[in-house]
């Protein structure tokens, strides 16, 4: 997976929002180990320290806990991911409706758009098939 | 890490000298050869029997004078080289950024130079020796230096060695300080903004005008001072004495000059260092 | 903690002042960007920390102590020019790196070297531009060093080598050590940066963390770098 820094946004809340998003997904597993800061850092080609400030801030939302001596390992807990993932999904869900406003269109009218698209991607898919 | 400054510098400086030598011993060995087969009587009688052998030996004495001109003049170019271009173009830029003291780098440039001054004087002399060989035969050769030192001994009453020895201190000493005056001129030329190498040629002329005078009125007072040995010239144990006197003094000027172009060079490298 | 520090640094040559009052101290643990338009001291300044150039006024201290030959020791430098000398193999030039510098690891130069496909016994004069930055480079990042310097290190190499270049500063430099990166090309290494300061006509203008600046400004440092150096 690549990582993306690229927005005028300070970079190690990227950092924290990119790993959110893996661990959500499920990129990283549950109790997974992570890498070392610093092979973290040059695979994201950021600066360790920033880093570094990312996976405190990751601890701090309980998403990511340190083992004194083994190194940072993924939450075990699926409440918290869960918790996680709904929070992120009301923020995109927020944004999303925030931009349907600025085009003037409206709940139902946002509602039968969507069904519209997906039964397209249905057929799609049956086309493929 | 004097030692390996020298090392390096050696090491940058041979690779230009060594094959030079190499060009002037196979340059002699041919002109030898050529002389040799050719004209075996050239220093006796001095006449070429065949034409093409005369237009060889040409070439070849022509090319061997230039091979001992073009030794003589790299050693000088590459001490100035080695100091201008290794110190104060980009090469100045890691070489002052080592974890060594100003005086080192002057210093290990001042011997690396100086050994290949030394080299180079040993390598013309070695060769001339090698083609003059067969013109004179070893045991007249030892008999006449040995003539020369009773000689020498029963005019002036001391020993030609320590005549040898003070002039051997003097060619050292103003060999350093003549060194050392490049060294200083280049190192004064660093003080300007603009036009470096220009206003380091002018140091150096400067310099050179303003030695020659005082050199010229230190002369006249000692030849006032012994205004009576200069004229009346009859004891020749006063006249080597004088030329003891002039001989010592001039190397003790060398000395003073050498302190003072040193101390200067350093100073200018160390506290008004200005890199481009 | 502090490795370099600064008080009224001024520098000028001649009538012209390329540094004036610089006040700063850098932390250890950093790697900094020394960002500012071409002519604006970012040289002038790196160079009176590597003891090749005197400061006019004012006082400059690496770890504590004046520039000479213990600051040089511990400062790793790479200068904008190419100051390694043409005739050299790169196996040479390693061997005189080796034995001026203690800190100087020969098994990551030869490493680099393999990396970025550059053959030891090759002399300088061969090479192109880029590929003579990128021996600097690889020489200066296999020190151990506590400071450095590095002027302008990826104006002349290709976009893969630089991202390269990147990683090894950033991978190589111990935790104890600072890093001071002087740029215009501020987009290619922001991300690599702790700290950043801008100067401009010898002064300091602004010195902060680059999170910082993206979180007040609402910009990335780049975007904040032409806003105030517009023309």
């Amino acid at each position: 997976m690549k990582w993306y820094i690229d927005s005028d946004r300070p970079i190690y809340k990227q950092l924290v929002e990119q790993i959110e998003l893996r661990i959500i997904s499920g990129v990283y597993t549950p109790g997974d180990k992570l890498e070392s800061v610093r092979e973290m850092a040059m695979d994201a080609g950021v600066n360790p320290n920033t880093m570094q400030k990312a996976l405190a801030e990751l601890e701090r939302m309980e998403l990511v806990f340190a083992q004194r001596t083994s190194g940072r390992f993924i939450t075990e807990d699926l409440k918290v991911i869960e918790e996680a993932k709904k929070t992120l999904a009301v923020q995109e869900i927020g944004a999303f409706l925030e931009k349907m406003k600025k085009l003037g269109i409206g709940r139902n009218e946002i509602l039968a758009l969507m069904e519209k698209i997906e039964e397209g991607e249905k057929a799609d898919d049956h086309i493929k098939h | 890490m004097l030692g390996k400054l020298i090392k390096h510098e050696t090491r940058a400086t041979s690779r230009i000298f060594l094959p030079l030598y190499g060009a002037l011993l196979i340059l002699t060995i041919f002109t030898k050869l050529a002389l040799a087969f050719g004209a075996p009587d050239f220093f006796t009688d001095n006449v070429a029997t065949n034409p093409i052998i005369e237009v060889v030996l040409g070439i070849s004495f022509t090319l061997y004078f230039i091979a001992v001109v073009a030794l003589s003049v790299m050693t000088l170019v590459m001490i100035i080289q080695r100091f201008y271009k290794n110190l104060f173009t980009d090469e100045g830029y890691l070489m002052f950024s080592l974890p060594v003291k100003t005086w080192e780098l002057v210093l290990s440039k001042l011997i690396v130079g100086l050994i290949w001054s030394a080299v180079c004087t040993l390598m013309i002399v070695i060769s001339f020796f090698i083609l003059s060989l067969g013109s004179f035969s070893m045991m007249d050769l030892t008999q006449g230096i040995s003539l020369a030192y009773t000689e020498f001994y029963s005019t002036f009453g001391t020993s030609l060695n320590v005549f040898i020895f003070e002039t051997m201190m003097l060619i050292v000493v103003s060999t350093i300080s003549s060194i050392l005056m490049i060294y200083v001129s280049i190192a004064i030329g660093q003080l300007f903004n603009q036009h470096r190498i220009v206003a380091s040629f002018g140091a150096y002329i400067v310099i050179t005008i303003a030695l020659q005078i005082i050199g010229s009125i230190l002369m006249a007072i000692f030849a006032l001072g012994n205004l009576d040995i200069v004229i009346s010239q009859g004891n020749d144990g006063e006249a080597m004495q004088m030329i003891h006197l002039l001989i010592n003094g001039s190397t003790l000027c060398n000395v003073a000059l050498c302190i003072g172009f040193y101390l200067a060079t350093q100073y200018i490298m160390k506290n008004r260092l200005n890199l481009e | 903690m502090t490795i370099l520090s600064t008080k009224n640094l001024t520098k000028s040559y001649g009538k012209k002042t390329a540094l004036s009052q610089i006040n700063m101290d850098i932390p250890r643990g950093r790697i900094i960007g020394l960002l500012g338009p071409n002519g604006s001291g970012k040289s002038t300044l790196i160079k009176l920390a590597a003891g090749l150039l005197v400061p006019t006024s004012g006082e400059i201290t690496i770890d504590g102590l004046a520039p000479g030959v213990d600051t040089k020791a511990k400062i790793s430098y790479l200068s904008e020019r190419s100051y390694l000398s043409d005739w050299m193999r790169v196996i040479e030039i390693i061997a005189f790196f080796e034995d001026f510098y203690p800190d100087f690891n020969r098994i990551k130069a030869e490493n680099m070297l393999k990396d970025l496909n550059i053959n030891p016994d090759d002399r300088l004069k061969t090479m192109s531009k880029g590929t003579k930055e990128k021996v600097q480079l690889i020489l200066v990042m296999s020190r151990q060093a506590q400071l450095y310097l590095l002027d302008e290190p990826i104006g002349g190499v290709d976009p893969a080598a630089r991202d390269y270049i990147l990683n090894t500063i950033i991978t190589n430099y111990k935790e104890d050590a600072a890093v001071i990166i002087s740029t215009h090309l501020i987009a290619d290494i922001e991300q690599i940066l702790d700290d950043i300061i801008f100067i401009n006509q010898g002064e300091l203008v602004l010195s902060s963390s680059v999170d910082e600046i993206r979180e007040t400004h609402n910009k990335s440092v780049d975007g904040l770098f032409r806003e105030v150096f517009k023309c």
